[in-house]
């Protein structure tokens, strides 16, 4: 089984373009019902946001290799979860 | 999308009230600064605030700024970036105008269509899906980093009596020319060269994927084309070509033509002179 995960959030920059390709691949452009959704907080001091990702798990029936390819600063990764009486190990 | 018309939200600040209407002869001006002159045109005398994207805003890469209008001793355009454009964009409108002016200090929490007068921030909009104005000592904040360039929509702001604006936008659009659109979106995506920026780690506009570290500050006056379509200034070179703009209008279902864009500038300039005359 092949699911997306943000491994280097800290590199969001908050430009949505892969929220935008999830959309895009339900045929719709929009913010509502998006399998992913990207989250922005001030960071202390230092005057820059802090940006979080967060996937639903139904973002796996999407062409997840578009979605890592959008960003542009290659936040996500595709990782092989191997399955055992329909479980992740 | 209602593409008869542009979807204008007024708003009257000295009685808190709100109403949409869609207003089809205003189309002709695209959007952007073209559209924020016509209404700037229509409601001098309650020296409206006028926010107003362009067709292309949401749907296209680089298409992340939101002109802003007002009448000051001149009549000015500014443009900001965050997340603002894309949040009116998917609220459904085309233009929102701030008339008159509160007689308490106020927050305008605007969902959709939707205007509820708030006291505080506190409890306001959606996460991940809301964009958000804040007037601070020295500036007008947007997202809680990019800042409004100058001091006159802070001053006009602070004018009306208005702290802030949040605005959220929950619609969807769907995609009639899925395959044309999407192979067009991913051909102006990678001519990310042709931008007059360096690409960064900034955090960037909503729709643009380059992290660059102007467009903190927003622009000011520029190519009255890409002010219309509200696409950023380092991306004119994209978007000012007139074959372009038509092929993104055209695949989003608008039929203008191309003497519709190239006329343009000389319709907004003459609206121009109408309020200098």
């Amino acid at each position: 089984m092949r699911s997306l995960v943000a491994s280097l959030p800290n590199k969001c920059i908050g430009c949505e373009l892969c929220v935008f390709e999830a959309q895009r691949q339900l045929s719709k452009v929009g913010l509502e019902g998006s399998f992913i959704r990207i989250f922005r907080e001030p960071e202390k001091n230092t005057g820059f946001l802090k940006f979080s990702i967060d996937l639903d798990p139904q973002v796996e029936k999407l062409d997840l290799e578009k979605i890592k390819s959008v960003c542009p600063n290659g936040v996500f990764d595709i990782i092989e979860e191997e399955m055992e009486n329909g479980l992740t190990r | 999308m209602d593409l008869q018309g542009k979807k204008v939200l007024y708003v009257n600040l000295n009685k808190h009230t709100s109403e949409t209407k869609t207003l089809p002869d205003l189309n002709q001006y695209i959007g952007g600064v073209g559209v924020g002159l016509k209404l700037l045109e229509s409601a001098k005398q309650y020296d409206p605030i006028i926010f107003s994207i362009g067709p292309l805003n949401g749907f296209f890469p680089y298409a992340s700024k939101t002109a802003i209008v007002i009448n000051s001793e001149a009549v000015e355009d500014l443009y900001i970036g965050g997340t603002l454009s894309t949040r009116i964009r998917f609220s459904g409108l085309d233009a929102i105008v701030l008339l008159g002016k509160s007689e308490t200090t106020t927050v305008l929490d605007i969902n959709n269509e939707q205007v509820t007068f708030r006291d505080d921030f506190a409890n306001y909009g959606l996460p991940g899906k809301r964009g958000v104005m804040k007037t601070t000592t020295n500036n007008l904040v947007l997202d809680d980093y990019f800042i409004a360039p100058g001091t006159l929509l802070i001053d006009k702001m602070r004018d009306k009596n208005i702290e802030g604006l949040v605005m959220t936008g929950t619609r969807t659009f769907d995609i009639k020319q899925k395959e044309k659109y999407e192979h067009l979106y991913y051909q102006i995506l990678e001519r990310k060269d042709e931008l007059s920026i360096k690409q960064g780690l900034f955090p960037s506009c909503s729709g643009c994927p380059m992290g660059c570290e102007k467009s903190k500050y927003g622009d000011l006056g520029g190519n009255i084309l890409t002010h219309s379509l509200v696409t950023c200034k380092f991306a004119e070179r994209i978007y000012s070509n007139i074959n372009t703009a038509f092929s993104c209008l055209n695949v989003l279902g608008y039929h203008y033509t191309h003497e519709d864009l190239e006329n343009l500038p000389n319709l907004i300039q003459k609206m121009l002179r109408g309020f200098y005359d």
